[in-house]
């Protein structure tokens, strides 16, 4: 049997849309996620979501009613804007943590949600979280040494590196938005057991200037306001003003001036 | 020039209904690009679709099968409308062989327009500037690429290859998705097309080597009858993939896209030499 080239066109087309049209009427045609992770196939975990599954596309509004975990939990671990936290898109996170030099990102998200209920997940790349959502997980006590190990390992201080406009409060109760059945890690946790670095993220806790050190920090930290004033070789702007921003726009080498102000900041006794 | 005149032009002595399928899915993909771009920022066009190019690509299924199998996840940015066209593709194949290469991949399209471009400049030194023996090794390259994209997206459990692929890249190219990468690389292929007659399907393309192996054994066979023959090598100047038809009787080469331009209904000059068939010797 001989085929020419417009029956062979006309086979191209029919397989083509002819399989798109039979599999959409069946329900397999997908070309973006339905938003429900597979689930794992057997074993004492069968029907259960896999956080694997978790897609760039998910809100975390999606992830706390599918997984069950409180939206204030997921808020504070990725420090998510204060409004609307569940209709934030976990792709978003990469812009929002663009500076970084570790990403934060979808994988981030998944671990998060794997070890914070205790289901089996390696992930396949370095995976980073918060230091906020390395204490959700120890409260929530299904670490194993070895995961833990893992986490203090991967943590990513964003009281230090995050931008200050992404940092959420710290809830301590649950709002309406909390699934049902679900109670915030904080709030099981109390006062004393609240992640400690949120409260300072305008005064890093180790007095190391980064791109997001105020002169406001400097000066908390006990640097004379005459002596940045020196290394600046002008005065000193609005104390607020982060220091890399001004320096930078001073046409200053930031890095110089940054030495520099670290060595007074090290003279000076916390 | 009438449309008439412009449409007899178009049909003159060539398997003309190729590149009517071949403009037909290159601005259907470029369409849907544009389209996704659109209802990303919250206006798509309503009747076309806005997927990813991602969720459109056969060889993404090809690229998920380890993750699905172990895990039974898509990797990253891919979802069951990869499965099913690398599902139809490999259909295709069995029955033709690459067709999905000759007739509806718009980056093999791309590169054949501009390699339009290269026949006017260099006649018919185009297509041949590569020496034969370098030409031969670098055939199978293409399968080194596929392995190494398959081996890093099981090990990664991304879609690797985006950050490289000039395919995503010519229609994606207004996107932030895009890569360096991939960019680079469309740049090269591009300029290379204008050398040599679809430099990326011969030396890379991943997929391209996948279908190419349905060559092998696909149930629909490019046949040269030899008695029929007049061996004037219209065949062989003719194959944009520089496989020599007139040295063979059924042509098993995994290069071959199925393109017809070799056949007698094309280029061949006596009718029944050369043919696509199923069945006989």
């Amino acid at each position: 049997m001989k085929i020419t080239s417009k029956p062979m066109a006309l086979v191209i087309l029919i397989v083509l849309f002819g399989g798109i049209a039979v599999t959409t009427w069946l329900g397999w045609w997908a070309t973006e996620t339905s938003k429900v992770p597979v689930t794992y196939p057997d074993g004492e975990l069968a029907g259960q979501y896999n956080p694997a599954d978790i897609r760039g596309s998910y809100s975390f509004g999606d992830v706390s009613e599918l997984f069950i975990i409180p939206i204030e939990d997921l808020q504070l671990a990725f420090h998510l804007p204060v409004e609307d936290p569940a209709g934030f898109d976990l792709k978003s996170l990469e812009a929002l943590y663009g500076d970084l030099e570790t990403e934060i990102g979808t994988a981030s998200v998944r671990l998060f949600v794997a070890r914070y209920k205790g289901l089996p997940y390696e992930p396949t790349e370095e995976t980073y979280l918060t230091v906020e959502g390395v204490e959700i997980l120890k409260l929530q006590g299904h670490l194993t040494p070895d995961q833990l190990a893992y986490l203090e390992s991967h943590r990513v201080d964003l009281s230090v590196a995050a931008p200050v406009a992404a940092t959420p409060p710290i809830l301590a109760e649950a709002t309406p938005s909390t699934p049902v059945g679900a109670t915030p890690a904080a709030t099981l946790a109390g006062p004393q057991t609240t992640p400690a670095p949120v409260e300072t993220v305008h005064a890093p806790p180790d007095r190391t200037i980064t791109g997001k050190t105020t002169f406001q920090n400097l000066l908390d930290w006990g640097v004379q306001s005459s002596d940045i004033e020196q290394v600046l070789g002008r005065p000193m702007p609005a104390a607020d003003t982060i220091i890399k921003n001004y320096v930078t726009g001073q046409g200053l080498e930031f890095s110089a001036i940054k030495n520099a102000l670290q060595t007074l900041v090290d003279q000076v006794n916390p | 020039m009438k449309l008439s005149n412009l449409w007899k032009k178009f049909t003159r002595r060539r398997i003309w209904i190729r590149s009517l399928v071949q403009i037909f899915f290159f601005a259907l993909i470029a369409l849907i690009a544009i389209n996704h771009t659109l209802a990303e920022n919250g206006q798509p066009i309503a009747f076309l679709s806005n997927a990813s190019l991602h969720a459109l690509c056969p060889f993404g299924g090809v690229v998920t099968i380890y993750q699905y199998a172990t895990a039974g996840t898509f990797v990253k940015k891919l979802h069951e409308s990869s499965f099913i066209l690398m599902s139809l593709g490999l259909l295709l194949a069995l029955l033709f062989g690459p067709v999905f290469c000759g007739w509806v991949c718009p980056f093999g399209t791309f590169q054949e327009w501009l390699g339009k471009l290269g026949k006017k400049i260099f006649k018919r030194r185009y297509n041949h500037f590569v020496p034969a023996g370098v030409d031969r090794v670098l055939r199978y390259a293409r399968y080194l690429v596929l392995a190494w994209v398959i081996y890093m997206t099981a090990a990664t459990g991304t879609l690797i290859f985006a950050r490289f692929d000039p395919y995503f890249t010519l229609f994606n190219f207004w996107s932030d998705e895009v890569a360096i990468g991939g960019a680079v690389l469309l740049g090269l292929t591009a300029l290379l097309s204008l050398f040599v007659e679809r430099p990326w399907c011969k030396y890379a393309c991943p997929y391209g080597a996948v279908l190419g192996i349905f060559n092998l054994f696909r149930i629909f066979r490019l046949r040269r009858v030899p008695g029929l023959c007049r061996n004037d090598g219209a065949c062989d100047i003719t194959c944009p993939m520089n496989i020599k038809v007139s040295e063979k009787t059924i042509i098993r080469d995994h290069q071959c896209i199925s393109c017809m331009e070799c056949t007698s209904e094309a280029h061949c000059p006596v009718a029944g030499t050369v043919d696509f068939v199923a069945g006989g010797k």
